[in-house]
C-alpha cells in the first residue's frame, strides 16, 4: 500500500469513526426510557424525561371544561400513578385503555406529562369483534 | 370463480419452480431449448398471476364477502377508486401485487435482454424465478389469498377511513414498483458473476432499471410522507417510524449504488463494492417487505400475521449467504483496474457520497433496531425517536448536499488547484454572499443557515454547468438559447437529467430546513372566538353535523383565516366517525403556499359547540412536493433512449469486446 492509498484508508476510517461517534452519542443523548408503572419509581428523583405505559383506571379521568388536558390515574395492576397531562386529548382516550405518557415526576410524586399516546389495537384491520358472524 | 384464482396461484408455484430449474440447467448444459422453455414458463407465470389478480379485483367489485380478504377491506358503501385500492390495503393482496409486478418486470427484462445478454439472461431469469417462488409459497400456504369466510356476511367490514385518501391509491403500488424493480439489477449482477462474465455490460443493460426502481422507491416514500401529512394530522410528514425507515434504507443504499456504478463504468473501479451494494439494496427491499408485512414491529403498517415473517427471514438469510459466497469466490474477476490517486478527485467524492449514504442507512438501521436490541441484551426498554434521527441525519444530510455541488465538477483522478479554482470560485463566492445576506436579513438559526448556504452553492454549480454548456453550443451562432438548451440536454440526457434531479433534491432539502421554523398551538375556543398564531388570525365560526353515508357521521368546523388583516378564506377541518371503526378520524385542513403551510386540525367538540383546535405553521413544506416533481422530470430525461449509448452497446455486442 503506497502513501496515497494509506491516506485514503485513514480518511475513510476518520469518516467511519465520526459516524460511529455521532450514532453513539445520538443514542445516548436522545433515547428515552420506556417503563411500566412499577419500574418508574426508580425515576422519581431524576430530572430526566421518560415514557411510562399503563392502563387508565375507570372513573379517574377528570377534564376541566374548556381547558386542554386531563388528570387521571394509570396502573399496571400492581402500582398506580396519578398523571397531570397538559395538551390535546387523543381521540381514543377513555377508561380502561392502554396509554403511554411522556414527562417526569414532580416533587409530590405526580407525573407531569406533556405527551399522551393511545395505542390502537389493530390499526387497519377490522377489529376482531366487530361485524364477524 | 374464486377457485380459478386459487388454482392459478397453485399453478404459478409449479410454473416458477420449473422456470428456475429450466433456466439454470438449460444454461449450464448449453441447452437452448430448455432455456427457451424456462422463459416461456416465466411468461406463463405472469399470465397466471394476472388471472389471480383479475379474479380478486372482480371479487372486490362484485362485493364477494365470502372471501375473508374482501370482507376485511371493503363494504358496499365503498366507492370505485377505494375499492381498487382495497386490493393492496392488506397483506394478501400486497403479496399478489408484488408477484404480479415482478413477473411483469422480469418478462420485460427477458424480452429486452435475451439476445443482447444471451449469456447471462437464463441465470438472471432463474434468480428472479426463485424470488417468485417465495411469493407463491406465501400465497398458497402461509397466507392464502382466497381464504373463505366460514359464513357469508351481509356486508363487508369496510376500508379503514385513514386509507380512504387519494394518497393510498398511489403510495403502496409506487413503493412496490420501486422494491420489485431492484430485483432486476440484482439478478443480472449475480448472473454475471455466476457466468464469470467480465466487463460492465450487465451494468449498462440494467442502468434504466436502476433509475426506474430508484425513482419509484423515492416517490413511494414521498407519497407516503404526503399521505401522513395530509391524513394522520399530527402536523408532520415523517416520524422515523420503523416501517418508514424500512423503505427509506433501500432508497439510501440504492442511491449509493446508482452513483458508484458510474465510477465502475468510467474507471473500472469499485467492482466488488457495486455487486455488494446491489445485493444489500435487494436484501433491504426484502427486509422492508418483511418488516412491513410480518407484524414484527408494531407500527402504522403492521398486520397481525407473523408466520409470513419466518419465510421472509429464511429467504433473506439464503440470499445473504449465497451472494457472499458468490462474491468471494469471484473476487479475482472483481479486481479494480485503477487506483484512487487523490482525495481531491471525482472518484473520491463519489466514495464520500457513498460513505455518507451508507452511514445514513446504518444510522437509520441502528436507530430502528436499537430498542429491540436494548431489550434483548440489557432488558431495558428504550424508545428511539425523531430526536435521535434528526441529530444524526442532519450533519450527514448537509455533507451530502455539499457533495452534490462538488462531485459533478471536480476532475477525475486528481484535481489541480487551477481546476478547483476554475470550477468552484463562482459557486463558493455566491454562497458566501448568500450566507452574509441571510445573516443581514435576520436569519439566526445556524443549521438552517448552513443548509440554505449549501443549497445556494449547489444551485450555482448547476446553473454554471448549464451556462458553460450553452455558451459552447451557441459559440458558432447557429443556435439560440432555447434550441441550444434543448440540444445540450438532448445530447447529454444522463448528465443533465442528473442535474435536474439534483436541483430537485436541493428543493427538498430546502423543504426539510423549513422544519427549523415550525410553530404550533393548541386552543379551546367558543363559537365566534379568535386565536392567533404567527401572523395568522383564526376565528372559529361554528360547527355543523351531517351524515354523508349511513356508516359515516361527520362534524365540520368552519374557521375564518386572516393574515396581516387580509381575509384569506375559510378552512373546514372535519372530525368523522365511522360506525365500524373504533377510532374517530380527523380530516385536516391545509392552506399551502410556497412560503409556508397553515395546517389546522379539528380535535374535539363539546355539547355547547365549544371546540378544540391544533394549528401549525409549517414553513417551506411545499418545496418537498415541488422538489419531488422536479426529480420526476429529471428522471424521465435521464431514462430517455440515447443514440450514442445504444451505438456503444451495439458495438460491444458485435465485437464481443470487453468494456
Amino acid at each position: 500500500m503506497d502513501i496515497a492509498q494509506k491516506k485514503f484508508l485513514i480518511g475513510g476510517l476518520v469518516v467511519v469513526g465520526a459516524l460511529t461517534y455521532l450514532v453513539y452519542t445520538g443514542i445516548k443523548e436522545t433515547s428515552v426510557y420506556y417503563l411500566t408503572v412499577s419500574q418508574s419509581a426508580s425515576m422519581a428523583t431524576t430530572n430526566r424525561d421518560f415514557r411510562m405505559e399503563g392502563t387508565v383506571i375507570p372513573g379517574s379521568i377528570k377534564i376541566a371544561p374548556g381547558s386542554l388536558g386531563a388528570d387521571f390515574i394509570i396502573t399496571d395492576a400492581v402500582k398506580q400513578v396519578p398523571i397531570k397531562y397538559h395538551g390535546a386529548i387523543p381521540d381514543m382516550f377513555k377508561d380502561n385503555i392502554k396509554v403511554v405518557v411522556q414527562g417526569k415526576y414532580d416533587k409530590d410524586g405526580v407525573f407531569l406529562a406533556h405527551t399522551l399516546l393511545t395505542s390502537c389495537p389493530s390499526k387497519y384491520e377490522a377489529s376482531k369483534q366487530g361485524g364477524k358472524i | 370463480m374464486n377457485q380459478l384464482g386459487e388454482i392459478s396461484l397453485s399453478l404459478s408455484l409449479v410454473v416458477v419452480i420449473y422456470a428456475a430449474f429450466a433456466s439454470f440447467v438449460g444454461s449450464v448444459k448449453n441447452n437452448e431449448a430448455l432455456v427457451k422453455s424456462g422463459q416461456n414458463a416465466f411468461f406463463s407465470a405472469l399470465g397466471l398471476y394476472t388471472v389471480s389478480a383479475v379474479v380478486l379485483m372482480y371479487a372486490f367489485f362484485t362485493r364477494d364477502f365470502s372471501i375473508e380478504y374482501v370482507y376485511n377491506y371493503s363494504n358496499r358503501d365503498l366507492n370505485k377508486f377505494y375499492t381498487v385500492s382495497a386490493f393492496w390495503a392488506g397483506q394478501k393482496g400486497s403479496l399478489l401485487l408484488w408477484a404480479w409486478m415482478l413477473s411483469l418486470f422480469g418478462s420485460v427484462a427477458i424480452l429486452q435482454n435475451r439476445r443482447k445478454n444471451a449469456q447471462i439472461m437464463p441465470f438472471a431469469t432463474g434468480i428472479i424465478s426463485i424470488t417468485l417462488i417465495l411469493f407463491s409459497v406465501l400465497m398458497v400456504f402461509a397466507s392464502p389469498v382466497f381464504k373463505q369466510m366460514t359464513a357469508l356476511p351481509p356486508d363487508g367490514y369496510g376500508l379503514n377511513p385513514m386509507l380512504q385518501n387519494p394518497g393510498m391509491i398511489f403510495h403502496p403500488p409506487t413503493l412496490y414498483v420501486g422494491f420489485v424493480a431492484f430485483t432486476i439489477p440484482f439478478a443480472f449482477a449475480m448472473a454475471a458473476l455466476l457466468k464469470r462474465q467480465e466487463g460492465e455490460m450487465w451494468i449498462l443493460s440494467t442502468r434504466r432499471w436502476t433509475i426506474f426502481a430508484w425513482f419509484f422507491l423515492g416517490m413511494g416514500n414521498l407519497l407516503g410522507a404526503n399521505w401522513a401529512y395530509v391524513e394522520l394530522g399530527w402536523g408532520g410528514y415523517w416520524a422515523w417510524d420503523p416501517v418508514e425507515n424500512a423503505s427509506f434504507m433501500p432508497w439510501l443504499v440504492g442511491t449509493a449504488y446508482l452513483h458508484s456504478v458510474m465510477v465502475q463504468e468510467k474507471k473500472g473501479m469499485l467492482k466488488m463494492w457495486n455487486v455488494s451494494l446491489v445485493t444489500i439494496t435487494f436484501c433491504l427491499t426484502i427486509f422492508g417487505t418483511f418488516i412491513t408485512r410480518s407484524g414484527l414491529i408494531s407500527s402504522v403498517h403492521s398486520f397481525g400475521e407473523t408466520t409470513v415473517g419466518y419465510y421472509f427471514l429464511a429467504f433473506l438469510i439464503t440470499v445473504i449467504v449465497f451472494s457472499s459466497w458468490l462474491i468471494y469466490s469471484r473476487r479475482e474477476l472483481l479486481r479494480s483496474e485503477n487506483r484512487f490517486d487523490s482525495i481531491l478527485s471525482r472518484e473520491s467524492s463519489f466514495l464520500f457520497n457513498n460513505l455518507a449514504l451508507l452511514g445514513a442507512a446504518f444510522a437509520v438501521l441502528w436507530g430502528t433496531s436499537f430498542p429491540m436490541i436494548s431489550e434483548l441484551v440489557r432488558g431495558v426498554k428504550i424508545t428511539v425517536g425523531p430526536p435521535f434521527f434528526n441529530k444524526v441525519m442532519t450533519p450527514i444530510g448537509w455533507s451530502l448536499l455539499v457533495l452534490t455541488g462538488i462531485c459533478p465538477l471536480i476532475a477525475w483522478r486528481k484535481a489541480t488547484f487551477s481546476n478547483l479554482k476554475k470550477n468552484f470560485i463562482i459557486p463558493f463566492v455566491t454562497a458566501v454572499v448568500g450566507a452574509m445576506a441571510m445573516i443581514a436579513m435576520g436569519l439566526r438559526d445556524v443549521t438552517a443557515w448552513l443548509f440554505f448556504t449549501a443549497s445556494v452553492f449547489v444551485l450555482t454549480t448547476i446553473a454554471l454547468e448549464v451556462a458553460r454548456g450553452l455558451k459552447m453550443r451557441m459559440a458558432d451562432g447557429r443556435e439560440n438559447v432555447l434550441t441550444g438548451l434543448f440540444q445540450l440536454v438532448a445530447r447529454n440526457k444522463r448528465r443533465y437529467g442528473g442535474y435536474v434531479i439534483h436541483a430537485g433534491m436541493v428543493c427538498m432539502f430546502v423543504g426539510f430546513t423549513g422544519n427549523a421554523f415550525n410553530d404550533q398551538r393548541e386552543v379551546a375556543v367558543k363559537p365566534g372566538e379568535s386565536f392567533t398564531i404567527r401572523d395568522y388570525k383564526l376565528t372559529y365560526v361554528g360547527a355543523e353535523y351531517n351524515k354523508p353515508k349511513p356508516t359515516k357521521d361527520s362534524f365540520v368546523a368552519t374557521v375564518l383565516v386572516e393574515k396581516d388583516g387580509k381575509k384569506l378564506g375559510y378552512m373546514r377541518p372535519e372530525k368523522n366517525l365511522y360506525s365500524n371503526f373504533d377510532m374517530p378520524n380527523s380530516e385536516v385542513s391545509i392552506l399551502s403556499t410556497v412560503k409556508e403551510d397553515m395546517y389546522l386540525v379539528f380535535l374535539a367538540l363539546d355539547g355547547e359547540n365549544n371546540a378544540t383546535f391544533k394549528a401549525h405553521v409549517n414553513p417551506l413544506v411545499k418545496w418537498l412536493w415541488i422538489g419531488g416533481m422536479i426529480i420526476g422530470i429529471g428522471t424521465i430525461i435521464a431514462m430517455l433512449p440515447d443514440r450514442r449509448e445504444n451505438r456503444f452497446i451495439q458495438s460491444l455486442m458485435e465485437t464481443g469486446k470487453k468494456v
